[in-house]
């Protein structure tokens, strides 16, 4: 859950807002990035957790942007010392020697450390979800790591201290084994822990299952996504192509910027301040307030997420980093889509014949070509609208534009967030994401049996 | 390295000594790293220095372990915070402090390491733009190029008398191309990784590039049927890749034993060999102990087709009964150690030029290029590629491969090898590298 309780940059935040504002020469923009990250982590197989870890990381950046050059110069820790030092760098590799006065070190908030009864109670917590997820573990082999992450996040502009805000989450990836299959995993939740615990026992009661003996059937396949699922197309296929990255015709979507892609009613928007989900922010990563962008309204592309780097002044909001060692780029927060009005029995008897998506676990699209790939752990035959047989894992390909055309005109009435959303990697940096979406129906994708 | 007055390394391992007495044993690990990375694209040079220094504590009693790790600052704190842990750990066999390694001299303290060279770093961008411009006659695009140099220190020393220090250094390019013919547009990312910048390949990177973004431009779709197979080694590499956990000591041995009846048959044909050795020529990890401060070793796991050895950090090496290869990874300092691979290949040394390899196909197709993530699933014995490439008869190359499935049985696969190239190559994977030559898989059918 996001919070905007930021309180551990705000002591010498004055001062920062001073430094950074006395490094900047006419011509050059930037700013200071503070990060700090604890994470308590779990080991765990299918006997139950095993071993504990602590890690508290932190780190500072200062970034100066130059007509077309720009340079990030960044090192551990987040106190008045380590921005200062950073800040002498940036400014020796442009030639000045920054004066700083040397300041007292404020007191440094006492952590309450791993030993509180807080902490106890979450790893009692998260063995109970085990426990119930695996109550009978014979012939399952699991490697498990489950964290609880806590990122703070500030932004130290020469206006001004802005808190892009503290969000905890858990996240669970590793890996499960069954007689003649393997699989990933991967989780998180921005809920409150409790509830959290609880998704995860149901995420990995569901992932344990032994894999279907049946096959998806081969080739042109009309697909229902569960709710689940289609916030993962959704991502892939809208959220992805629309990242502004190298100009305007580079992706299949913004070449057609305005253009009807697919059928009225579909709302599709990037929006960073739903608390409640994962990838929320009270300001990106550039100290740019969080707003929702709109994407796809009624079917026609409207928006392109950008940062400072792709949209100068004009930035929306979209400029998020991995950690502080890494510039900001546009990225997707939580992509949210609009609710329609059919029923999932609705949706299954409009497919007829195909396949219902309860889980996508990774996909990937390339924005150039507008070919995409979603990799499917659980589904179910669709026979006459009636769920059938659950079939082993596989694969569903298409292109952004076709896929987005044979689209259903009407989606499930309910939009609901997608709780297993992981991270998304692009270009190597992760980023926690969210999304909520109704239940879809897709005509026409390609299945090809078999998991990645 | 030089000494700087302020290390904490040493009250650290003092404070994680503290109950040595109640048999807790202990190990403290310090990494210093500096790093460059140069992002160039159409318009903009963004430059990124960062530099940092970690600390890591894990303490072990009666086979419970715990880890605590932080920057500088707090680093005091976490003997304290590990010992807190620790009772909440279980039991796990073998888990304890590395014992000393036998002729080490007690190392100074961890200096920061030697800053990458930016100047350097520039001119490797130049040359791989000039490179992919040659390579593809200006008919694919260089979108972006990020060019990472990294330079680390790192020290080791437990309560059992380890203590060793070492450094390593590492390059990585990752270009992202894209291309535009009438059969549409296509863009693809490559990497490339090496221990030295001066190593990185940048021709033979510009190269796969071009393949990789018009090869299934310019090609025809090729359907499954039964024709000579030879992989080129970066697809070759990225099986191999996927092959490394089975012969991870911690791991579950479900396929290598069902595989291998228990290793009483061979895996591979005899013409497959696989090692992991971190000082193998052109391979991405270059280093001489593992971030338990094992020194490593060249270790064969798979020997002309039959199981050897497995890999194994110093807690798997206890359970194994037998001596730690060095294969204990972090990826970064605030991660505990685990079972990793440094350079892990298929053995060119019996190889034969990939030339002749290509004349002895009848009719087969070359795979030069992946266009999706493979496939490998060792429980289910199961692989699927899919790759573009060329299509060859008697030994010519006759037409491109704009894509096609390659599928089946991983252990037909492997026992289908006949030959393998002279031309091992590697592909960034795991933390190290994987590697392999050019693979000959006659009739295979996929």
């Amino acid at each position: 859950m996001l919070s905007d309780a930021v309180t551990v940059f705000r002591e010498d935040a004055e001062d920062a807002v001073r430094i950074v504002s006395g490094m900047l020469r006419r011509g050059e923009g930037g700013e200071a990035f503070r990060e700090r990250r604890r994470t308590i982590a779990w080991s765990a197989t299918e006997a139950g957790l095993l071993s504990p870890a602590i890690v508290e990381e932190s780190g500072t950046a200062v970034r100066v942007t130059r007509g077309k050059d720009s340079l990030l110069v960044a090192e551990g820790g987040d106190g008045p010392e380590s921005l200062r030092e950073v800040v002498r760098e940036a400014s020796r590799r442009a030639g000045g020697s920054p004066f700083f006065k040397t300041k007292a070190a404020p007191p440094r908030r006492v952590d309450p450390g791993p030993s509180g009864p807080d902490e106890e109670g979450r790893a009692t917590l998260i063995a109970s979800a085990l426990a119930r997820a695996l109550p009978d573990p014979r012939g399952l082999s699991m490697t498990l790591a489950i964290a609880r992450v806590t990122v703070s996040r500030a932004v130290v502009t020469a206006r001004g201290f802005v808190p892009c805000g503290e969000a905890t989450r858990l996240e669970a990836t590793g890996v499960l084994r069954r007689t003649g299959a393997t699989r990933t995993f991967a989780f998180q939740s921005s809920a409150p822990f409790a509830s959290a615990c609880d998704a995860l026992a149901r995420a990995l009661t569901e992932a344990a299952r032994p894999v279907p003996a049946h096959r998806a059937p081969e080739g042109r396949v009309d697909v229902v996504l569960s709710p689940e699922a289609a916030s993962v197309f959704w991502h892939e296929a809208v959220g992805h192509p629309l990242e502004a990255e190298g100009g305007e015709r580079t992706s299949v979507l913004t070449r057609v910027a305005r253009a009807s892609v697919a059928p009225p009613g579909y709302f599709v928007t990037s929006d960073p301040t739903r608390r409640e989900l994962p990838g929320s922010y009270l300001a990106d990563d550039e100290g740019t307030l969080a707003r929702p962008v709109p994407l796809l309204e009624d079917g026609r592309v409207a928006g392109v997420l950008t940062d400072r780097r792709t949209a100068g002044a004009e930035t929306n909001g979209h400029g998020r980093c991995g950690d502080f060692r890494r510039p900001p780029r546009p990225r997707l927060s939580a992509l949210t889509v609009s609710a329609g009005r059919a029923s999932r029995d609705e949706l299954l008897d409009a497919c007829g014949g195909g396949l219902y998506v309860r889980e996508i676990s990774a996909g990937h699209t390339d924005p150039e070509s507008g070919r995409f790939s979603l990799y499917v752990e659980s589904a179910d035959l669709v026979r006459r609208g009636r769920l059938g047989a659950a079939v082993a894992p596989f694969v569903l390909t298409s292109d952004v534009l076709t896929a987005l055309r044979n689209l259903w005109g009407e989606a499930g009435e309910v939009s609901a967030p997608a709780s297993g959303l992981g991270l998304c990697v692009k270009r190597g940096e992760p980023l926690p994401v969210g999304g909520a979406s109704p239940a879809i129906l897709l005509r026409g994708l390609s299945a090809v049996p078999g998991r990645p | 390295m030089t000494a700087p007055a302020d290390t904490p390394f040493e009250e650290v391992l003092a404070a994680a000594s503290a109950s040595a007495h109640d048999g807790e044993g202990g190990e403290v690990y310090e990494r210093r790293g500096a790093a460059l990375e140069l992002v160039e694209d159409e318009h903009n040079l963004h430059a990124s220095v960062s530099t940092e220094r970690g600390f890591a504590v894990r303490l072990f009693r009666s086979g419970r372990t715990s880890f605590a790790a932080s920057g500088a600052a707090s680093a005091m704190s976490l003997p304290a915070e590990a010992r807190l842990l620790l009772s909440r750990s279980r039991t796990r066999r073998g888990a304890r402090p590395a014992p000393a390694v036998p002729g080490a001299a007690t190392p100074e303290p961890l200096g920061p390491p030697v800053r990458p060279d930016e100047i350097a770093a520039r001119g490797l961008l130049v040359a791989f733009r000039r490179a992919l411009a040659a390579a593809s006659d200006g008919a694919v695009t260089l979108g972006e190029a990020a060019l990472t140099l990294g330079a680390r220190t790192e020290r080791v020393a437990t309560t059992a008398g380890r203590d060793v220090s070492f450094q390593s250094a590492s390059a990585t390019l990752v270009a992202t191309v894209s291309a535009r013919t009438g059969a549409g547009r296509a863009s693809a990312r490559v990497v490339a990784a090496a221990a030295r910048p001066e190593e990185l390949g940048l021709a033979r990177l510009a190269h796969h590039a071009v393949d990789r973004v018009l090869l299934p431009l310019k090609g025809r779709p090729l359907d499954p049927g039964r024709w000579d197979l030879l992989l080129d080694p970066l697809v070759a590499a990225s099986i191999v890749a996927r092959l490394a956990p089975a012969f991870f000591g911690e791991e579950e041995d479900g396929f290598l034993a069902a595989r291998t009846r228990d290793g009483r048959d061979a895996l591979a044909a005899p013409a497959l060999t696989l090692v992991d050795d971190a000082s193998a020529p052109g391979g991405p990890a270059r280093t001489t102990h593992d971030a338990e401060g094992t020194p490593q070793e060249r270790t064969v796991v798979l020997e002309r087709g039959r199981l050897a050895a497995r890999l194994t950090d110093v807690a798997a090496a206890q359970r194994l009964g037998a001596g730690a290869t060095g294969n204990a990874f972090r990826r970064a300092f605030s991660e505990p150690p685990a079972i990793g691979v440094t350079n892990f290949f298929a053995d060119p040394s019996s190889g034969i030029p990939p030339l002749d390899l290509l004349r002895s196909l009848a009719r087969g197709f070359y795979a030069a290029v992946l266009l999706s993530r493979p496939q490998v699933d060792l429980a289910a014995d199961r692989f699927r590629l899919h790759a573009a490439g060329y299509w060859v008869e008697k030994g010519r190359a006759t037409d491109a491969v704009s894509e096609t499935l390659l599928s089946g049985r991983l252990s037909e696969l492997l026992r289908g090898i006949e030959a393998v190239g002279d031309d091992l190559k590697f592909i960034p994977a795991a933390g190290g590298g994987a590697g392999a030559p050019t693979l000959f898989v006659p009739k295979w059918k996929g």
